[in-house]
């Protein structure tokens, strides 16, 4: 019950935005934290927008600070709240929250895989291999071992595995690996230009700073806690 | 057995109504019975284009509602013929589109021995432009050369093979890109996307380039499809879209900066 009353999805501004479909504090609490432990590695400390716009006038019966308590409180950051009704900007404002223009509304991303659980995995497949692109919208989760992308991925798309990733073409989007806290996961790659890079929760956003690596082959791993990018060859 | 195809982007103003009534009249010309639905329900526009406004007395949410029969709702075109038309409702809202009765009309066309059925997408992705690719066998997907119409375009070809009947059996919808409004001036200026660049980030397979031009504003406001006017550039990208379509080798065209003389500088 309390996990569905939340749900977190991915944008494309790399922020994961909370949907609220209730303004109970116990019940966001309990259904954030939910989501948070199912993916500890790619939540944890990672920046979060909250959507009002399921509320419409029952905004008026969140609380604003208990809101932005729960969030610090299990490791997010709060950024900003959007799609408020009109009165309650003010008292959003007034608990410190910012308040971001509208946005469209998250559209649920559709996913290729559905997350397996490990006793519905009967052929024990440790490897996944996706033969189309993958495009922005769409995530490839298998937290069963490593993902096989043959052609390429969007920038707006996301790529989760447990193992490690292997994309055989550009690679545009959001790709983690490792996220159930592998820390021996490593990312490849024919051309690098992902938005962001993620081996364990240790995370990279890739910019217009890392022009050298820019399309290049590359290989993303972990050492320690240092998130290493090389060319491959 | 009839071909179902979507024409679809994601963003609006795109040109897919413009496509649409170009590739439905092109199909019709080659004399293949062609039917054209408009699912932008609330603003429907496609009857303007092929100019049968006034004609309108029922439309797909009657038919929909069992208000009407679809025979009583098609338009036959004055212009084309084999060329049928079933044009939105001004006054509903999406929710009117359901599966069921989307699929029943679909059906119908079928049994009624229509080779071609273009389905007219609304922007955005919700029930509308669900609704209008969720039968199709062929995706038309129309792209501008600009970088938010592309990354639409992407998300749509997600949603293309993850959505529709044919991605729930476990089939592929075929993909084909149609990029318009292309200003090979000002790709050249560095203002909009190349072709190849497009092709790039899309992987898919190019069907036709229609150049940025005046006949088709022309075209739209005298009602008549832009394919009808041969003397146009668009006309006549749009001509060899449809070929290929059909399965023609047509080469592409209208893509080099044109050098122009000093008085068709000033009139286009
Ligand atoms: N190739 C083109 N050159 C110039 N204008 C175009 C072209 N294609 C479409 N347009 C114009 O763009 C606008 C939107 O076209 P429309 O077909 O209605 O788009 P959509 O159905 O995707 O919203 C119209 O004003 C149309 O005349
Ligand atoms: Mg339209």
């Amino acid at each position: 019950m309390s996990a569905e009353s939340v749900e977190i999805k991915g944008e494309m501004a790399m922020l994961s935005v909370l949907q609220l479909a209730s303004p109970d504090a116990a019940q966001i609490h309990q259904g954030l934290q939910a989501r948070r432990d199912s993916l500890p590695a790619l939540f944890a400390g990672s920046p979060l927008v909250v959507d009002c716009h399921l509320l419409g006038s029952d905004c008026g019966k969140l609380d604003m600070q208990q809101l932005r308590a729960s969030i610090s409180e299990l490791g997010f950051i709060p950024v900003g709240i959007r799609n408020l009704a009109d009165d309650c900007v003010e008292q959003a404002v007034k608990a410190g929250w910012a308040i971001l223009r509208g946005g469209r509304p998250a559209v649920a991303s559709s996913r290729i895989e559905k997350p397996a659980p490990k006793e519905a995995n009967p052929s024990g497949k440790s490897i996944e291999v996706i033969d189309r692109p993958v495009r922005s919208g769409q995530q490839v989760y298998f937290p069963d071992g490593d993902i096989v992308v043959l052609q390429h991925t969007s920038a707006g798309s996301e790529i989760l595995a447990g193992g490690s990733v292997h994309v055989y073409g550009s690679l545009r989007g959001r790709v983690l690996a490792g996220i159930q806290g592998d820390t021996s996961a490593r990312i490849f790659c024919q051309k690098l230009e992902a938005e962001l890079v993620a081996i364990a929760g240790n995370y990279r956003l890739l910019d217009d700073i890392d022009t050298d690596l820019k399309g290049q082959p590359a290989m993303v791993w972990l050492e320690g806690e240092k998130l290493k990018i090389a060319p491959m060859f | 057995m009839s071909r179902i195809v979507v024409v679809t982007s994601g963003k609006g103003g795109v040109g897919k109504t413009t496509t649409s009534a170009a590739f439905a009249t092109g199909l019709a010309m080659r004399g293949y019975k062609t039917a054209v639905i408009d699912f932008d329900v609330g603003l429907r526009n496609l009857d303007l284009i092929m100019g049968c406004e006034r004609r309108v007395v029922y439309d797909f949410v009657n038919v929909i509602n069992g208000e009407a029969s679809l025979k009583q709702a098609l338009i036959r075109d004055k212009r084309t013929e084999n060329l049928y038309i079933l044009p939105a409702s001004q006054t509903r809202d999406k929710d009117a589109l359901t599966k069921e009765g989307v699929g029943q009309i679909i059906s119908d066309l079928c049994a009624d021995g229509f080779d071609f059925v273009v389905c007219d997408s609304p922007a955005g992705i919700e029930r509308g432009a669900h609704m209008a690719m969720y039968f199709a066998d062929d995706a038309v997907v129309v792209t501008n050369p600009e970088v938010s119409s592309v990354r639409d375009s992407d998300r749509i070809l997600g949603l293309l093979q993850s959505k529709t009947q044919k991605a729930e059996q476990g089939e592929i919808v075929r993909e084909h890109l149609l990029i318009t409004r292309y200003s090979p001036d000002r790709v050249q200026a560095g203002e909009m996307l190349g072709m190849e660049d497009i092709l790039e980030i899309l992987a898919v397979p190019l069907i036709g380039v229609i150049p940025e031009s005046q006949s088709v504003l022309q075209a739209s406001n005298s009602g008549t499809p832009v394919i009808l006017d041969k003397e146009s550039d668009a006309g006549k990208a749009y001509d060899d879209f449809v070929r290929r379509f059909l399965g023609e080798t047509v080469p592409h065209r209208f893509l080099e900066v044109e050098k122009k003389g000093f008085l068709k500088r000033l009139f286009g």
